[in-house]
């Protein structure tokens, strides 16, 4: 038996660089993984103030707060799972980032409020576009029971063709209608009576921008 | 005809006279519309989840008439995207709120009848004055809880499609809908059953019509028609399809035989109020036209004013303008209670009964109504009283002198309950007039109390046995020689 020879092509710079593009990968995609694991946190989240607002409605609900102490982060229903799926969510969610530097003023909760709407039927958007697939990380509608009576006869036998957020909309942020029924003149109005402002400041807040 | 000058209320007489000489069969009007226009495609989907998630409501309606003519869900809740109050459910845009005006769509006549009945306008007419009872002397918390139950709420749609809770849930029958249509039909139609039956018994009234100002639920049972309904009640062939007084059944009318349903010839009507003369539930009781617009509104006048002609204009409730259609005078909403009456009475039983009505609305308003309002009055004008409603004391012994105890003597007379007219009523009346009231005017006139309050009784004429302070009785057990 002869002795096992490397092909000719792996010189030496051929072994250091694959050595180098190896050990670069695996940081690269650590780095990713790790960029999108801390990017999905709530703590990375609130950074801004303007997410402060959602994280108030948030922490009133189960989605937060579970008597088992199962909790689902902002990440964990915002951002898809899968480190590549994930960094795609991160860079289209970027322009949150620029919207936040150059857009409205959204820490003002009046700017905030006023916005809000868009932001809501964007997200809804996206859950749809995904089939709610980020819910089914965690439920699993065969293994729903629920507390009432008829939960789990309702979600096995009244659920054809429908996903998770087509119903459940509005569970964990501030209730915003379908946006079918929505109307800016009235919710515009909802916002002013709630901070005491003028009738009318809410256009004009609106176009300020 | 036409080139007759015939004033509005004599118009209104012949009309209502070819009404009945029709002798239209005098029964709650048949929905009239196709059936093609109920049975909504999504309505089963609403059902079969309803039938899970509450099934209690979706129960009730499997057993109504509505189910039965396969009337769904969707048909009475579907909403456009553009109404007030429109939510996205399941796929499906609808209201929570079923109005009148919803209901209307197959139920006209009952629609047309009800707005602007009295019941219709219940809100409307307290909506100002509310607040300095239940904000002042309660507190905001109770509109919602007491008053807005039966008056109605004029219901808040917020920004965010919910209905504001300050507003909603509510089923008085005055509400004010966010489409703009007034009344609650549920407030006596139970949902999501809707029984016929369940709407003629007395118990329908009754949320409402009880308590110290209308406590027309305890002066019905105190009654001989209570009386005989109690006795009789298996025989009231409340199911029936068509409820005729006199010959549907026989055995005792209940509230809304005499009020709304059919007797003889005299046809059911959804406006409650449209056979009562009097207003009982003021400070001074006025007999009442009924003037009816234009747009089928309707409002009630004090009869002492000029009937308006047809074509005049008149400011509503509400602030709306309505142009006078007809009025029906007093004497003509009597004749159609009395016909409800003669189905089993007879005429001279009836006028006889009137008059004894009559006369103690009449006793209630000169003897006490009219002189306590003068007193009252006279004391604002002087300055003697602030105006605020409710800081003094005897502003709350006027209050009751004619809301409570001044209404329950005249409803009770109204409807023959001896106790509640008497002891209920006017003893409470006049026990509230000689022993708080005066002593109360008296005090707040001080030096003023002859002009305002001694010359308002010398010119009353009513109250001289109080100028007789020797007429002692055995009725406080006292024989009249032990005084001596």
């Amino acid at each position: 038996m002869g002795r096992l020879l490397a092909p000719l092509f792996i010189t030496r710079h051929v072994l250091i660089a694959l050595v180098v593009g190896g050990v670069g990968g695996v940081l690269f995609m650590t780095f990713l993984l790790e960029f999108d694991h801390y990017t999905s946190s709530n703590a990375f989240c609130t950074t801004c103030h303007s997410m402060t607002y959602a994280d108030e409605t948030y922490r009133q609900t189960v989605h937060y707060d579970s008597a088992s102490g199962v909790r689902a982060s902002c990440g964990d229903c915002h951002v898809s799972e899968g480190v590549f799926a994930a960094t795609w969510d991160h860079a289209v969610g970027s322009k949150d980032l620029f919207k936040q530097l150059f857009g409205p003023d959204y820490d003002d909760p009046v700017i905030n409020a006023l916005h809000l709407p868009e932001a809501a039927f964007a997200a809804r958007k996206w859950f749809q576009a995904r089939d709610s697939a980020t819910c089914m990380r965690c439920h699993t509608l065969e293994a729903i029971q629920g507390k009432r009576a008829d939960t789990a006869a309702i979600h096995r036998e009244e659920t054809d063709g429908k996903s998770c957020i087509d119903c459940h909309y509005n569970l964990v942020h501030r209730k915003v209608p379908d946006e079918s029924t929505f109307k800016r003149e009235a919710w515009n109005r909802m916002v002013e009576e709630e901070f005491g402002l003028e009738p009318g400041t809410a256009e004009r807040l609106m176009s300020a921008h | 005809m036409c080139a007759i000058p015939v004033s509005a209320p004599l118009k209104f007489i012949i009309l209502c006279a070819l009404t009945l000489s029709i002798a239209v069969p005098a029964v709650a009007d048949k929905v009239k519309l196709d059936p093609s226009n109920w049975g909504h495609d999504a309505g089963s989907a609403c059902v079969s989840c309803h039938t899970k998630a509450s099934s209690g409501l979706a129960q009730q309606w499997q057993d109504s008439a509505h189910a039965a003519a396969g009337v769904n869900c969707m048909d009475c809740h579907r909403a456009e995207r553009a109404d007030v109050d429109a939510i996205e459910h399941e796929g499906q845009v609808i209201a929570t709120i079923v109005s009148p005006k919803d209901c209307g769509r197959c139920h006209t006549k009952e629609f047309e009848e009800q707005q602007g009945s009295v019941h219709a306008e219940a809100y409307s007419i307290i909506e100002e004055r509310v607040p300095a009872l239940a904000h002042n002397v309660g507190g905001a918390a109770m509109q919602a809880a007491s008053c807005d139950q039966c008056h109605g709420s004029r219901v808040k749609v917020r920004g965010d499609g919910t209905l504001d809770p300050a507003t909603w849930p509510n089923s008085g029958i005055g509400r004010i809908n966010p489409d703009g249509s007034k009344g609650s039909c549920s407030s006596c139609h139970g949902r999501h059953r809707f029984s016929k039956a369940q709407a003629r018994e007395p118990e329908a009234c009754v949320r409402c019509h009880s308590g110290p100002d209308s406590p027309d639920k305890e002066i019905f049972e105190a009654s001989k028609h209570g009386m005989v309904y109690a006795a009789h009640r298996d025989e009231m062939n409340l199911e029936a399809t068509e409820w005729v007084a006199g010959r549907d059944y026989t055995a005792a009318p209940t509230c809304v035989t005499c009020h709304m349903g059919a007797a003889g010839k005299l046809p059911s009507t959804h406006d409650v109020g449209l056979r009562n003369v009097w207003s009982l539930n003021t400070p001074v009781s006025k007999r009442q036209l009924l003037v009816i617009f234009e747009d089928g509104r309707k409002m009630e006048l004090p009869s002492d004013q000029p009937a308006p002609r047809r074509g005049t204009e008149m400011a509503r409730a509400d602030g709306t303008i309505g142009i006078v259609k007809a009025v029906a005078t007093p004497e003509r909403r009597r004749q159609a209670m009395s016909l409800v009456c003669v189905e089993c009475h007879g005429k001279g039983f009836t006028e006889s009964f009137m008059r004894q009505f009559d006369a103690v609305v009449e006793l209630y308003n000169t003897k006490f109504g009219e002189p306590a309002r003068t007193i009252i009055a006279g004391l604002y004008e002087r300055g003697l009283l602030t105006p605020t409603a409710f800081d003094e004391p005897i502003e709350f012994t006027y209050w009751e002198l004619w809301h409570d105890e001044g209404a329950r003597g005249r409803h009770g007379a109204s409807m023959m309950s001896p106790n509640h007219a008497w002891w209920e009523g006017m003893y409470l009346v006049g026990r509230n007039f000689y022993a708080r009231f005066l002593p109360e005017a008296r005090a707040a006139a001080g030096e003023h109390a002859d002009e305002l309050v001694e010359a308002v009784l010398r010119a009353n004429g009513q109250h001289e046995w109080l100028d007789q302070p020797d007429q002692m009785s055995t009725i406080l057990g006292f024989a009249p020689q032990e005084a001596e």
